[in-house]
């Protein structure tokens, strides 16, 4: 206000002042070239008051001889009777000229900072130079992902309006008009997005767009580094895929990073667990642009900082074998349904590091797809119910009974609370009612084992055996003697890290269940019929059917720690390596927990699993051919309305343990037919990449999504 | 009646110029030097500052504004060497050419439909027949106003003479062309007033103009009707109208509209120039297409920003000494129609520069008025070139004392 005031009073003097200079200006002019007013009136008073007798000359150098007469009544100018409007005109005139002035003044002059400020906002614009992600190898140090460069034709939401561009966009670019107005047109990257119209464009049409950019308005070209995968669907589901962030994506950015929407982020797997080490630094370019966003000229510039390369601890050769196995095995005709089961999951981990070195699950999705997000008609095709949802991580986010695998460890339980020794012995006859409720409970094998101990029971994978067993903990619990708590055996399970996430370099893994009466009070709390906790509870969990459910990662690290009497962490990272090579972060073994158990007891159930595959005459040879010495489980888990799940876990070699591998096949039948060779072929491949870094590897497609599964008409009981 | 003494007047060496004529060149007879070295200065000045704001544009060609300055100095010339005087009482004619002039767009073939308003012809080049009819105008008001022989004293008369006025704005609200029916309606204003109007009457009527735009709007409120798409229409003002006129009241929400962020990036531009400017061709404002209609409507702006305050002052500066050499001349006229058409020059200017400056710092509504000298358009330039002729012309005239002796006697 106080401003604004000073303002204006120096505006009046300065235009005062002007005025008066222009006063003194005018008078010397006047005095010799212009008539002044008293002169023109004395003129005047010549021309028509000469009427009248008074007055002498009004000049003051009047020369001799001048006779000038004056008179008041004599016609005037005209001005001078409108003297008066006169000196209204002149006041307006100044008043006009002030209070431009004033404003003027305290625009220019007061407010300039602030003006100023808005009108750099308006020229400088910084943009960010996105930064070519990091390379991702695998543990031998072969490359699994690498960058593209990639020209990248992007449209404006605003261009779907546009027909002549898209007419024009067709032409260049050689796409039917009608898949670029499409492409227009798709929201799926967010409405306010640009839409990308074609990656991996010629240069030399790039080129003819940006020359000819009047004739495409909304049209804008940008150099994308886009992923390239060798391997097409190899272990699609650990790498993961990359593309655009959605809205959400944007809004949640994580700290210390700036997400823009052109931005190419990890959407799965490791490029989105490791998305902050692999997106590098954004480069940024501050430029002064026209009022048409056009770019005058680059004032500044940082350019930027590749991303650091990841090397997995996957084995590029097992995982190859991995793929390929599970492929053959459930649609070794191209479709699900051809073969064994309709999907599938197989998870190898280095008992040393705790490194997952394969990490493969079937149906799969072919990367080189979804370079640049992904496209609508894959994302239909693999939205299908029959498609078996290929998007799946199974390694981690698939739950299943552990059936019979489940049965080292509840051997362990069994041999730790004393409820089975060396020495005891079970008579089996195909059919089990300890609880003697009438609900018989059966072997898988009808016939009956007969005489067995536990050794027997494990080799033979006999479910009486375990059916003793777990009426022993149901006695001793709180319905028995009340030794034990309800939930002893679950607590001594969960030690092995079942119902637990085990941690792995991943998003969203899932924790599998370990059922307890309180869960299962829970679970059916609206059928209270259904809720309460019955011994046959634990005679199903005791065989890893029912209720208790596993992912493949979680049995991987429980049969770590039989194999090795520690769980370790697993994780798909093995180093980290900067832009100069350096390796800046290394993985190495964590130990998440060493189970209380016995070492005798861990051995006599190891010689079991030994024992178990050799007693398997297929599985034994095959695994004898392939030079695996393992020790193994097979499981089968049994549905009602589906065919079984196959389930095998092995670790190899027996008596030096270097890997363990688990794989299910989802309604894949018989876990040691199915999914035994699988594990036999991978623990293999593993021994093999040893000594030889260099071995085969290729392409692996996606699956097809379609299914010509039949319909399920009842099994013929469980095989383990 | 005796005759007057002219002897005695030549015999008045140092202060009745045309006795001069020994010492003084004879061209200064004709011509009032302190006026002629402003104008020069000042076109000068336009041309640097349209050159500089034409550079950027290819639409615009600065050429064209050269030759429309040198148009102007001929129109001027022969202006000048007219006798004004022989319009003297011409008042219908003037009044049926201009009429004419600015209904002419209305024509099927010559007339040019551009922007939503009928303001163009084509003959040969595309020109604006509103802007050379306020030379017609002013020639009129003067001549209407001057057969009152400085007093209006009658209330019939003076209402004959207000409707006569107000007939080319309807004229040109047929366009419409508010912008410049408002430079004939601040015309007409000024040679009422100049002209000896009764102090009482131009109050009245100045309360009935203003009266009658609050009556429009008043009238507009009652009279919109929703749209089918939901929104409001104005029958009397256009929605873009209303905008124009209205978004100087409110600066708060600039980006709203297109005029609001025309006015925003005007002022941005005026307000970054500071001091002493960016420079000449250093304004990023306009330069860099910020600015809308730089070189015509808002090439104040770089001015402003390209010499600053010091710029600015200096522009306003000339205007003023170019004001007050007219009004001066205006003064010393002994014919009234002489003055008059002065006054009403006079007005036309101050209300231009008031308009155009105004709006671009946001004290008055956005209309289309060019800056006198200034602004990038051929016909205007010539507009202001004629109306420096008819000074011109009416200080030759007048200063010749013969000539002017003469038709003082004869009156």
């Amino acid at each position: 206000m106080l401003e604004g005031i000073i303002a204006a009073i120096a505006t009046v003097l300065v235009v005062a002042s002007i005025a008066l200079l222009v006063y003194i200006l005018r008078g010397r002019s006047s005095r010799s070239d212009i008539v002044s007013n008293d002169e023109i009136e004395s003129i005047e008073t010549y021309g028509v008051g000469s009427a009248s007798p008074a007055g002498a000359s009004a000049s003051p150098g009047g020369a001799p001889g001048v006779h000038v007469k004056t008179s008041e009544e004599s016609l005037a100018k005209p001005s001078q009777r409108l003297s008066g409007r006169f000196g209204g005109l002149a006041a307006f005139v100044a008043a006009v000229f002030a209070a431009l002035g004033a404003k003027l003044w305290s625009m220019q002059l007061l407010g300039n900072a602030g003006y100023a400020d808005e009108a750099r906002e308006n020229l400088m614009k910084t943009v960010s130079t996105p930064a070519p992600r990091g390379c991702i190898y695998d543990r031998h140090g072969r490359v699994l992902v690498k960058n593209n460069p990639s020209q990248t034709v992007l449209a404006e939401a605003s261009v779907a309006d546009d027909n002549d561009v898209i007419k024009r966009l067709s032409a260049v670019l050689g796409i039917p008009e009608g898949v670029v107005r499409q492409r227009v047109k798709d929201e799926s990257q967010g409405a306010q997005s640009q839409r990308v119209v074609a990656s991996g464009v010629r240069l030399r049409d790039v080129a003819f767009i940006s020359e000819h950019s009047d004739a495409y308005p909304g049209i804008s070209i940008e150099q994308r580094t886009l992923r390239e995968y060798p391997y097409g669907a190899l272990a699609a589901h650990a790498l993961g895929y990359t593309g655009a962030p959605t809205e959400e994506e944007l809004e949640k950015t994580p700290k210390g990073r700036v997400i823009e929407s052109n931005d190419i982020i990890g959407k799965s797997g490791v490029e989105l667990y490791y998305d902050g080490i692999l997106s590098g630094e954004k480069g940024s370019r501050r430029m002064v642009v026209d009022a048409a966003g056009k770019v005058v000229n680059v004032v500044g510039e940082t350019d930027p900082q590749k991303g650091s390369d990841v090397h997995l601890s996957l084995d590029l050769h097992a995982q190859y074998v991995a793929d390929k196995a599970l492929a053959e095995t459930i649609a070794p005709e191209g479709d699900i349904g051809t073969g064994a089961g309709v999907s599938a999951s197989v998870v190898a981990m280095d008992l040393r590091d705790g490194g997952i070195t394969v990490m493969a699950n079937y149906p799969t999705y072919d990367l080189t797809h979804l370079t640049d997000g992904i496209p609508q008609d894959i994302w239909e095709l693999y939205n299908s119910e029959e498609s078996h949802s290929p998007f799946i991580n199974r390694a981690i986010n698939g739950q299943y009974p552990p059936a019979s695998t489940f049965k080292a460890f509840t051997a362990m339980a069994g041999l730790a609370y004393g409820f089975a020794n060396y020495g005891s012995t079970w008579r089996c006859t195909g059919e089990w009612d300890g609880f003697g409720s009438g609900d018989i409970q059966k072997c898988w094998e009808l016939k009956g084992h007969g005489t067995l101990d536990l050794h027997g029971g494990i080799v033979n994978s006999c479910d009486v055996v375990f059916y003793d067993i777990a009426k022993s903990f149901f006695d001793h619990g709180p319905e028995g003697t009340g030794e034990l708590s309800e939930t002893a055996l679950q607590e001594y399970i969960r030690q092995y890290g079942f119902g637990d996430a085990t941690g792995i370099d991943l998003d969203g893994e899932s924790t599998g269940r370990v059922p307890t009466p309180e869960w299962k009070a829970d679970q059916w709390r609206n059928v209270p019929s259904e809720a309460l906790w019955l011994g046959g509870d634990y005679s199903n969990m005791i065989i890893g059917q029912g209720d208790m459910l596993v992912t493949p990662v979680q049995q991987a690290c429980a049969y770590c720690a039989i194999a090795t009497g520690r769980i370790l962490k697993p994780h798909l990272i093995k180093e980290v390596r900067n832009g100069a090579g350096d390796v800046v972060f290394s993985a190495e073994a964590e130990v998440v927990a060493e189970p209380d158990v016995d070492n005798d007891h861990l051995e006599y159930v190891r010689r079991s699993l030994h024992d178990m595959l050799a007693s398997n005459n297929m599985l034994s040879s095959m695994y004898a051919r392939l030079g695996v010495d393992a020790a193994a489980k097979s499981g089968t888990a049994e549905h009602t309305d589906r065919e079984d799940d196959a389930w095998f876990a092995a670790y190899a070699p027996y008596d030096d343990p270097r890997y363990v591998c688990v794989c299910v096949v989802e309604q894949g039948g018989s876990g040691s037919t199915v999914a035994g060779p699988i594990v036999g072929k991978v623990l293999a491949a593993l021994q093999e990449s040893d000594e030889n870094p260099e071995a085969e590897a290729g392409y692996i497609g996606g699956s097809s999504g379609v299914s010509r599964v039949k319909e399920f008409k009842g099994g013929g009981g469980r095989q383990d | 009646m005796p005759l007057p003494q002219i002897d005695s007047v030549v015999a008045k060496p140092k202060h009745a110029m045309p006795y001069n004529a020994k010492r003084k060149s004879k061209l200064a007879t004709y011509v009032c030097m302190p006026l002629a070295v402003v104008v020069l200065l000042l076109v000068a000045y336009g041309l640097l500052i349209c050159w500089s704001a034409t550079s950027n544009d290819t639409a615009y060609s600065f050429t064209n504004q050269l030759v429309g300055v040198l148009g102007g100095l001929v129109v001027m010339a022969a202006v000048t060497a007219f006798d004004y005087r022989k319009f003297t009482g011409m008042y219908v004619v003037m009044l049926v050419v201009s009429c004419v002039l600015i209904l002419s767009p209305h024509l099927p073939i010559i007339g040019v439909n551009a922007m939503g308003a009928q303001s163009w012809i084509r003959i040969g080049v595309q020109v604006q027949p509103g802007e050379f009819a306020k030379v017609t105008i002013v020639l009129f008001a003067a001549s209407l106003v001057a057969r009152y022989g400085g007093k209006l004293n009658d209330l019939r008369e003076y209402c004959k003479v207000v409707g006569l006025l107000v007939v080319p704005f309807l004229c040109i609200m047929t366009q419409p062309d508010l912008g410049t029916g408002l430079v004939y309606l601040f015309i007409a204003a000024t040679t009422l007033v100049m002209g000896g109007a009764k102090t009482k009457y131009l109050l009245v009527s100045l309360g009935i103009f203003v009266a009658a735009i609050v009556c429009v709007f008043a009238l507009d409120e009652l009279l919109k009707y929703q749209t089918e798409d939901g929104s409001t229409e104005y029958r009397l003002l256009k929605q873009y109208q209303r905008s124009r006129l209205l978004v100087f009241l409110n600066q708060d929400s600039l980006e709203a509209t297109d005029e609001g962020y025309n006015l925003k990036q005007a002022m941005i531009a005026i307000g970054s120039g500071g001091l002493f400017g960016k420079g000449l061709g250093a304004s990023t404002q306009s330069a860099l297409g910020f600015l809308p209609e730089a070189p015509t409507d808002f090439i104040f702006c770089v001015l402003a920003e390209e010499f600053g305050f010091v710029g600015v002052v200096a522009l306003l500066a000339l205007y003023i000494a170019m004001v007050a050499i007219s009004l001066h001349i205006a003064r010393s006229c002994d014919n009234l129609f002489g003055m008059l058409v002065i006054c009403a020059i006079v007005g036309m200017w101050m209300f231009q520069i008031l308009e155009n400056v105004g709006m671009c710092c946001g004290l008055m509504p956005i209309t289309g008025i060019p800056l006198p000298f200034v602004s990038y358009g051929s016909s205007f330039m010539l507009v202001n070139f004629a109306m420096l002729g008819l000074i011109g012309s009416v200080y030759s005239h007048e200063n010749r004392v013969g000539k002017g002796m003469k038709y003082a006697t004869a009156r």
